[in-house]
Formats: C-alpha cells, structure tokens, sequence
C-alpha cells in the first residue's frame, strides 16, 4: 500500500503467487474455498475445527511460497532482574549444538541505527553497564540455524544463570506517563450549562511533581494542558465539600487496589520474517490488534538504518489472532522480529514466544491505587459529590499508560449523574512488566471500585442497591464526567429494572435464609457503562461481486475471536442478499485506489490544521484503526456496509430495473429504499422476485459498478462526505470511495465536500457507551472460604447485534474473565512476579469450566431500540459488572467488603475466623 | 537420537531420526508440520495441544507439550487435521460451528479431541441422561478457552449426544 513512505520505506503487502503451496492471502481468506459449511456458525469455522493454518505461530517458512524452506529460529533474552547493573551474556554453558549463530545486543542494534517509535520509548536491548530499565527488557536476540539448537539453549537459558549483574542501583528513576485532572460542576438545572467542565474548558494537567513523579495536586499557579488552577479551584471546593458534609449528607471515603494481570491470550506473540538483501525487501508475518501501526512501527524502526539494514520495501501481512484482548495492540514484538530477520539476512527467521517468555515479555493490566469518596444525600438519596484519586502502575514503558489513565478516570463514576466530580489521575512509570491496553482499560478497575462504593453506600442509607442505583442513574442527554452526553441510547432504567425483576435478586433473602449447614449464601448486583470507540477510529473496506453474485469482502479489522469476519458477512449481506463467499481480514495493502494520506494527530490537530488538509480530497485524520477499544461491530464493519450500500444503489438496483424494464423517468426507479431482500432474492412490491445471480450477471453485463471501497473515521461521530456517482449525489458516512465497473479495477472518486467532526470533540472523553448489570448468587464453604457461583444473570444493550451468538459467546466469555480477575487471577508487580521469567499456567490460575455457573449462567441481550439502531460496542462492557457484583455477594454472604483483588479462599476464611 | 515410528491420523510416520528430548509439540509442529495442534504453555495446563491417543481399542487424550516425541513411538494418534474423513466434518466439528463453540479457536484442537475421546466413550458405555452435564464438564475441566467462557463448547457436546441420544445414553 501506498499509505507510508516512512523513512522512504514502501510499505505493501505482497500477494504471492505460488502455483502449488496456497498463497498466504488465500489462507486467510474465508470461508475458504470450496469447502462444504454447515449452514450456521462463523465464517472461519471450518478451518478452526479443521486445524487449518490460520495464526501467525501456524507458518512456517515452507509455508510460504518464494520463500527459502528452511526456517531459522530467534531467541529474545530479557532481563529478570531491574536493580542492578546488566554485565552482559555469558552463552560458556551453552553446549556446542546449542549455540546461536549471532547475538545482537544493544551494541549491535546501535551500531546499524535504528529509531524507536515514541511509542516505544527505551532503549530496545539494555546496554552492558545499564541498569535495565524494567523487568523482562530485552538484553539479547540470540540466532539460530536450526530449531534443536534453538530448543536446546531456550530451555538451558530458561533460569537465568547466564545473564550477568553487577552492583545494586536499585530501580532506574522516571517520570510519570501522564497526569490529569478532570472536573466538573453542573449547572443549577440539568438543562443549564456547567459552571466548569472538561469540555468547556479543556483537560488539565498539573504543572509540579515531586521527584518520585507523583504531580503536586494543589493548583500551584504554574500549569500545563490548559487553566490548571481554574479547574483545580473547583475541584478542591468539591473535596473541601466532602471533608465536612452536613447532617444531611453520607460520605463514604476508601480506598481500593487492583492487581496487575495478563491477557493470557492462548496463541503467544509469533511471527516470522525473512530479509532479502538483494533485493532490500522485509518480509514479516504477524498476528497483532493493530497491523497498520505495527507495519508503520517497523517502518521508522529501520527508516534511517545503516544500508545493510534498511528494505527499500517492507511487505507486512497479518494472520488470524489467537486471543488478543488488548495485549496485541501497540506491542513492541514486531520490532524484534524484524530485527531478527535483518540480523539474519537472506534466512527466514521464526521469532516465537513460548508462555514463560509471554508473561515476560507481554503487556499487563494495569494495576490501580484508587481513593474514592462519595456524597448522597441522605434524604433524596442523590448523589452530590463524587472526588477520586487514581495511581496506575504503567511498569517499565508509556505505552497506552497516559490514555488507560484518562479512560479510567473518566469512567469513574460509572452510569452514574453526579453534579459534583473531581477526579485525578497519574500513570507511574515503574520497573514492572510494560502495562497497556486490556479488556477493560482502566475502566473495569475504576468501576469496580466505584460499585462496591456504591454498594456499601446503599447498605448505610439504607437504600435498596438497585434503587439507589436507578435514582441516580444517567438519563439520556444527561452529561458525563467531561460535559458532554453520550451521542447513543442510555438505557439504564430499563437494565436495573431488569436485575430487579430477576429471580436472582427478587429471591436473595430466602435463599440466604435456606443456606445449608456450613455454607454461606450471598448475593450481589452492579452495573457499568463502558465506552467504545477511541475518538480516532477508522474503518477501511470493500465489498465486490462477481458475475455469478459471489461476493467478495476485504476489511482492516482484525479477526482475534470477535466474530469480525462474520459479522462483516451479515452486515453486507443485509443490503446485498447473499452471504459473502470470502471474507478477507486485518487487511491494509488492498485499499491503494483510495490514495489516502494523512498528516498530524487525529487527537490533537487543530481546527484550522483540520480544514487545510481536508481540502485536498485524499486527506483523512487517520488511516486505519487498531481493532480495539470494542470498535468490531460499531466501527470493523462498518465501511465494508457503506460499500455494500454504495454496490447496491449504483449497481445491483439499476441491474435489477433494467431486468424488470424499468426506464430511467419512471419513478419506481428512485423507490431502491422500498426494495428488500428475502435470503439471496430481491422483492420490490408489484415486481417479479429477482434472484442476486441474474442480477450480477446483468449487472456484469452492463458493465455497471460491481465494487465499492470506502474508508471512514469516527470522533465520535463519523465524518461525512459528497460524491458524484454517475451524476448522481451521494452523501454517506465516509470520507473516501473508489468503485469498480465491470472487470475493471478500482477507481478512486474525488469526493465534492466533506465534514470531519470539529476538532474540538478531542476534549469529550467519551461519547459512545454501552450498559451491562450483573447479578450474582454465591455460595461460600464456611470451614475453607471456597466460593461457588450458583447463577449468574447479565443482562446488556449493544443496539443491533450482528451476530445474536457472538455477542451471547462474548458475554459469556467476559464473564469468565471477570470470574478471574475477581477471584483467581493475580501477578506480584516486581521482582517475584512475570519479569522474572519463571511465570507460567498452573502458577498463574484463569478460570475454567468448573470455576463457573455453566449451565446456570443468563445473560440477556436487549433488543435494539429501533431498527435503525447501530451496532454498539459490547466485549468489554459484559465483564466489568461481574467483578463488583461478586464482591458485593461477598459481602452480602460474610458481611466484609473487601477493597482489593483478587479475594481468594483464603481471605474468605480470614474474615470468617 | 532415536527413530520414531507411529500413526497419525491413520497414516504410517518414520521411522524419523528424533531428539530425545524434541517434545511431541515439537515433532508435530516443526517437524511434520502439523500446527493443528497448538502450543499453548509447555506446561500440560491448558492442554491446547493435546491429541487423541488410541491404545488397545481405548481412546484418551495426551498432551504433548511436555511429553517427548519418543514416548509416542509405536503409538497410533489422531489430531486435528484427522477428523474429517473425506472433507465431511464429523458431528462434533458441525456441532462446534452451529453453536459458536469458539471464537478465536486456538484452543479449538484441544476441545475437539476431548469432546471426541468422550463421544466414543459415551458410545462404549452410555451414561443415564442425569449424569450428562456433569460428565460433561468434569471431561473439558482442564481445557482452558480465554474466549468463550465454556458455555458454547459444552451446550455443542452435549447437543451431539443428545441428538443420538440411543448410542450415548441409557
């Protein structure tokens, strides 16, 4: 693709052509060809049940065709140990068939001058005569000729005897990822304007930290971001409120601690890559969230290389993901495998954590300090003040720490209208495993903080839980934390009435009362609002069909388990009739007609920067997205839809008129909206049922549009464009449109106008949210603190749901998440926990089967409002109520509230002695 | 260095000069090629690797993480790769698909081989319908799925017995 000339490197990805061995795209093209499918279930189906080469750890060298044969194998060293100086590599031990051929270092990697993306700050190896900068940096990339050399020293090094250190510094000093404040005082009214908010004001940042890189709260009159001391002004007044509430008010002050976990995504990080130095080319396979940013990554990696070290072209292409989570996107596992493959020239390289490496290596959950305090009022039970105070652990590198920051804190008081919020935040650097984006991001630690708050606040009252939780409950139009309401539905109401009415919670008293001899029974209930959307996201898609009505989809988003592929197929298959026939994923080289370039940061560009660059047509805020931040539905598919729209009014309707001998002036003509499809047949009241097959042969026929290819960008709300299509207007959600007529390729259309949402929308923290509530029924082992889960209830509104089952699966999925992190899941921060490489499962415990209400979990899907109703981000929401309503039940069973994670039996039976 | 001869997917393998201490992952994955089995842990916990062993007309799931090559030598095993004779999915991989057992499928190898050991249990001795879900989950306990919170992969076994409810139950 011709998106990048980053550091003058073409960035593409390469179609082979292999007669014998299936090309690389053909693999991951599903549903695949020819083969026979059940008529239900997911487009990848069949080659998941089939064992079929799929993920990036699934290919070999042999696997691809032009490539060398033999596969080479890379070996990443990290460092177990932050407090003392890194001496170097002692490989002495290392038997003679298990030695690397090379060994790239630091000094190695310096040498030939590669850039680290600012995303990555930090040295990428810790250089002899260092203190690492983190526990599990890398020190060494050892390269093999064969894979039982590999496997020999992979095993050997395992405990770390050859890594050399010398005298104790402790932990290498550094500031803070980012810190921020946000306050906001309502207004006298709901409908009156806010006194102070983000989005009136601005986000501010305090200008003073101390030397541990804790910021300096007070509104020194010295600021950065904005009006500091403004905004800080307020939010001392709200604090110095609830330090000394009147009679008439509760205030609840406590504190709450969160764990640092791991994805534990099944597949480890692979990838493999082979540099051709005749020919300057980087061939790398990878399986991450975000291919566009891991291939512009390696792009400025190697853009001012030494010559021997810098592609002229890097080809780029990304696999099916096995579990991602969050955990694979912004990774920095691209940029050592090509350095594995450059320091390997001419040899395909296999880079492959294994799962020691993975909790190693692996970007962590954040875990969080959190002091909350919260005013209601004791007579209305409204809540009045809410002021919070967030420390996060970001361990050794910034990566998304700034923006887990920002996210968690602007989901602190969850679905919640408080007129009175202030809330700060500060992401820590620290000698940790890297902490970034997972499921949750930020907002499942500050939301189950605040729902076990307001738990306990509903106790003290005493207000019914769920009552209280109604009565304060964000209305549709209400503002959130930053002075904006949510663009989408608000359907709490319809939620807590929900819960309220479940057996679950309507039954709790007897069941408590009916507890069996040594067994306590406890139940508890919570809610969350979780936003979706990064107000930056993208969509790339295309969607064509061939003479026979085969269609043909091609997407940007990635298939990590959620379902895109599918989802992509009944999204088209809404406008188009049919199913797609294949369905192509985590594809950014296929786009090239739409020319696209961009320029500045969609988050920060200013208005004026904004509307420059939107006059040249090809201009757009941003490319493509990462598929995370619960985007799939909303915003994976939602250009391939635009496209189908686009295939449908230009090509299949004319088509179908011109079968039906309908002329141009006759004014059924224009009537494509009263058009629908039954399966893959077209019915227009009056008019004879057309099937899709003779409408794309007459369509083909014609030579008419068989192809659409749009892109679109969201800040939270999607830009708009214009376009002349045949002389006709036509204005969509997008930004750009290329069409193919006939057998042709591609064509980009110049578009005539366009609307990017201002740039100001950048201060709204979110604008897009989805609900989930929670109840839970448990069951607790008096003499051993074992915890049973009876039944569970989840009930979630995600608008249109395109795939009914997925969402259900990743309810279901997320409920055993949150099982985990509430009760299972933990990983000490420092020196005893991942980066010491000898973390593994069976130490570090998920959730199984057997830990769960199998056959006595509900989880119930609101229908969409309306037909119109978009799809609405769902994956993370389902697992965040699950954590707090199990402490509440905790709670409800032993009469203690625990204010940290995971409780496990063994805490349980603490408070029980 | 010993030479391994066995069965996979009904088809003769070796005798292949091997390493004593090559894993069965191993000698799968980069030897054969065979990556239908997944490496998940090397630790035996997830058991994403595991495949069907069959011994003495007795069928059991083994993982290969941490077992070397060699103890399989002489053995006759089915992966993944070897459930669909013929390009027709067996009922359990239908089963799987209809029911959105998986999602991102990395763990699907594992599930499906136990799922199958406990199919051609079932088929052996039936089970009183009673005692289905329970045998159901106590043989997918120690598979792990990070996706889909076990529901789907237990309702897709279960409706496979269920819809021969004469060959699995009493």
């Amino acid at each position: 693709m011709k998106w990048s000339a980053a550091g003058g490197i073409a960035l593409s990805l390469s179609r082979f052509a292999g007669a014998q061995t299936p090309s690389f795209l053909d693999r991951e093209t599903l549903p695949g060809q020819g083969v026979a499918h059940p008529s239900a279930g997911r487009v990848d189906g069949v080659a998941k049940v089939t064992g079929a080469k799929l993920y990036a750890s699934d290919f070999r060298a042999v696997d691809l065709p032009g490539w060398p044969s033999d596969t080479h194998h890379a070996l990443l060293l990290r460092a177990p140990d932050a407090t003392h100086v890194y001496e170097g590599l002692a490989l002495d031990g290392l038997a003679a068939d298990a030695r690397p051929q090379v060994v790239v270092t630091a000094e190695e990697v310096a040498r030939i001058g590669v850039r680290v993306p600012a995303f990555y700050e930090g040295d990428l190896f810790c250089p002899i005569g260092k203190t690492p900068l983190y526990l599990g940096q890398p020190v060494a990339l050892l390269l093999f000729a064969t894979f039982d050399a590999y496997d020999r020293a992979r095993v050997f090094l395992r405990d770390n005897a050859h890594l050399r250190f010398g005298a104790e510094t402790g932990p290498v000093a550094g500031g803070n990822y980012g810190a921020f404040r946000f306050t906001r005082v309502a207004g006298a009214s709901p409908e009156a304007p806010d006194v102070y908010s983000p989005i009136q004001e601005g986000w501010i940042r305090p200008g003073f930290f101390e030397g541990s890189g804790r910021p300096v709260w007070e509104p020194l009159p010295v600021a950065e971001g904005g009006d500091y001391v403004k905004g800080a002004r307020f939010g001392e007044q709200i604090r110095a409120e609830l330090d000394k509430p009147g009679a008439g008010t509760l205030v609840l002050d406590r504190r709450f601690e969160t764990q640092s976990i791991d994805p534990m995504f099944l597949e480890p990080e692979t990838g493999l890559a082979w540099y051709e130095p005749g020919a300057k080319k980087l061939e790398i396979l990878l399986g991450v969230q975000s291919p566009f940013e891991a291939a512009e990554a390696l792009a400025h990696l190697l853009g001012e290389a030494a010559a021997d070290f810098r592609p002229a072209r890097i080809d780029a292409q990304f696999c099916y993901v096995g579990g991602g989570f969050g955990g694979r996107d912004h990774t920095p596992f691209p940029l050592y495998m090509a350095l594995a493959a450059l320091f390997f020239p001419g040899k395909p390289v296999r880079l492959a954590h294994d799962r020691f490496q993975q909790f190693q290596g692996g970007i962590k959950r954040h875990a969080f300090k959190m002091r909350s305090r919260i005013g209601i009022d004791r007579a209305s039970g409204l809540m009045t003040a809410f002021a919070a105070d967030h420390e996060l652990d970001g361990g050794g590198l910034a990566n998304y720490s700034p923006s887990v920051a920002v996210v968690g804190a602007t989901a602190a008081i969850g679905m919640y209208d408080v007129p009175k919020v202030d809330v700060t935040t500060v992401a820590l650097h620290s000698r940790g495993v890297t902490a970034g984006s997972m499921r949750g991001y930020g907002t499942l630690q500050t939301m189950t903080a605040l729902e076990v708050l307001v738990d306990e606040a509903a106790a003290a009252l005493p207000i019914d839980p769920i009552e209280l939780r109604r009565r304060n409950a964000l209305k549709v139009g209400g503002r959130t934390m930053t002075g904006n309401p949510y663009s989408v539905s608000v359907r709490a109401p319809e939620i807590l009435d929900k819960l309220d009415a479940h057996a679950i919670w309507r039954d709790r008293a007897a069941q408590k009362a009916r507890a069996r001899p040594g067994v306590l029974v406890g139940t508890g209930v919570a809610c969350a609002s979780k936003d979706y959307g990064t107000g930056a996201d993208c969509s790339l898609g295309s969607v064509s069909i061939d003479a026979e009505g085969r269609i043909a989809i091609h997407s940007d988003a990635v298939e990590m388990g959620n379902g895109i592929g599918t989802a992509l197929a009944n999204r088209v298959a809404g406008h188009l009739g049919g199913r797609a026939d294949a369905v192509t994923v985590a594809q950014v080289d296929v786009f090239d007609e739409l020319e696209l370039i961009k320029s500045g940061d969609p988050y920060s560009i200013t208005q004026e920067e904004q509307d420059k660059a939107a006059a040249n047509p090809r201009w757009v805020p941003e490319i493509s997205s990462a598929t995370s931040a619960s985007i799939g539905a909303h915003v994976g598919t939602h250009a391939a839809a635009e496209a189908a729209r686009v295939l449908f009014r230009f090509g299949l309707w004319p088509a179908a008129l011109a079968i039906w001998g309908i002329a141009a002036h006759d004014p059924r003509a224009k009537q494509h909206a009263e058009a629908y499809w039954q399966g893959e047949t077209l019915v227009m009241s009056g008019l004879s049922p057309l099937p899709l097959k003779a409408i794309a042969a007459k369509l083909h026929a014609m030579g008419g549009v068989t192809g659409a290819m749009a892109h679109a960008f969201s800040r939270w709300a999607w830009a708009q464009a214009t376009f002349d299509i045949g002389g006709d207007e036509w204005t969509a959600d997008i930004d750009a449109l290329a069409l193919r007529r006939g057998a042709g390729g591609f064509e980009r259309l110049d578009r005539r106008a366009v609307a990017f949402p201002p740039a100001d929308y950048n201060r709204i923290g979110t604008s897009f949210s989805s609900m989930c509530g929670t109840v839970v029924r448990i069951e607790i082992e008096r003499a051993t603190g074992k915890l049973t889960i009876a039944k569970a209830y989840s009930v979630l509104e995600c608008g249109q749901a395109l795939v009914p089952e997925i969402v259900l699966g990743q309810s279901q999925g997320g409920f055993a998440m949150g099982v985990g992190y509430a009760l299972l899941e933990n990983l000490p921060l420092y020196e005893d926990g991942p980066g010491n490489g000898q973390w593994n499962l069976g130490r570090y415990v998920v959730a199984r089967a057997s830990d769960l209400p199998l056959h006595d979990l509900e989880v119930e899907i609101l229908p969409p409002l309306s037909p119109r109703e978009p799809p609405k981000g769902m994956a993370e929401v389902v697992m965040i109520p699950v954590v707090p309503a199990l402490i509440n039940a905790i709670c409800d069973a032993t009469g203690h509230r625990f204010q940290s994670l995971p409780v496990t039996p063994e805490m349980i039976k603490g408070v029980l002695a | 260095m010993t030479a391994l001869s066995l069965t996979i997917n009904g088809r003769a393998i070796g005798p292949i000069e091997v390493r004593d201490d090559l894993s069965m992952n191993d000698f799968l994955r980069e030897v054969l090629g065979m990556t239908g089995t997944k490496f998940g842990c090397g630790a035996a916990q997830c058991l994403s690797c595991a495949v069907i062993v069959d011994e003495d007309g007795v069928s059991s799931t083994r993982p290969t993480c941490i077992a070397p090559a060699v103890d399989f030598d002489g053995l006759s095993i089915r992966t993944v790769e070897g459930h669909a004779a013929g390009g027709a999915l067996t009922p359990l991989q239908v089963s799987f698909i209809e029911h959105f057992a998986f999602q991102c499928g990395y763990c699907t190898p594992g599930f499906l081989n136990e799922g199958q050991v406990l199919l051609e249990r079932l088929a052996r001795d039936p089970i009183p319908r009673a005692e289905l879900e329970r045998t159901i989950t106590e043989a997918l306990d120690g598979h792990l799925c990070r996706c889909s919170g076990y529901v789907k992969y237990h309702e897709a076994v279960r409706a496979v017995v269920l819809a021969d409810a004469g060959r699995y139950l009493t």
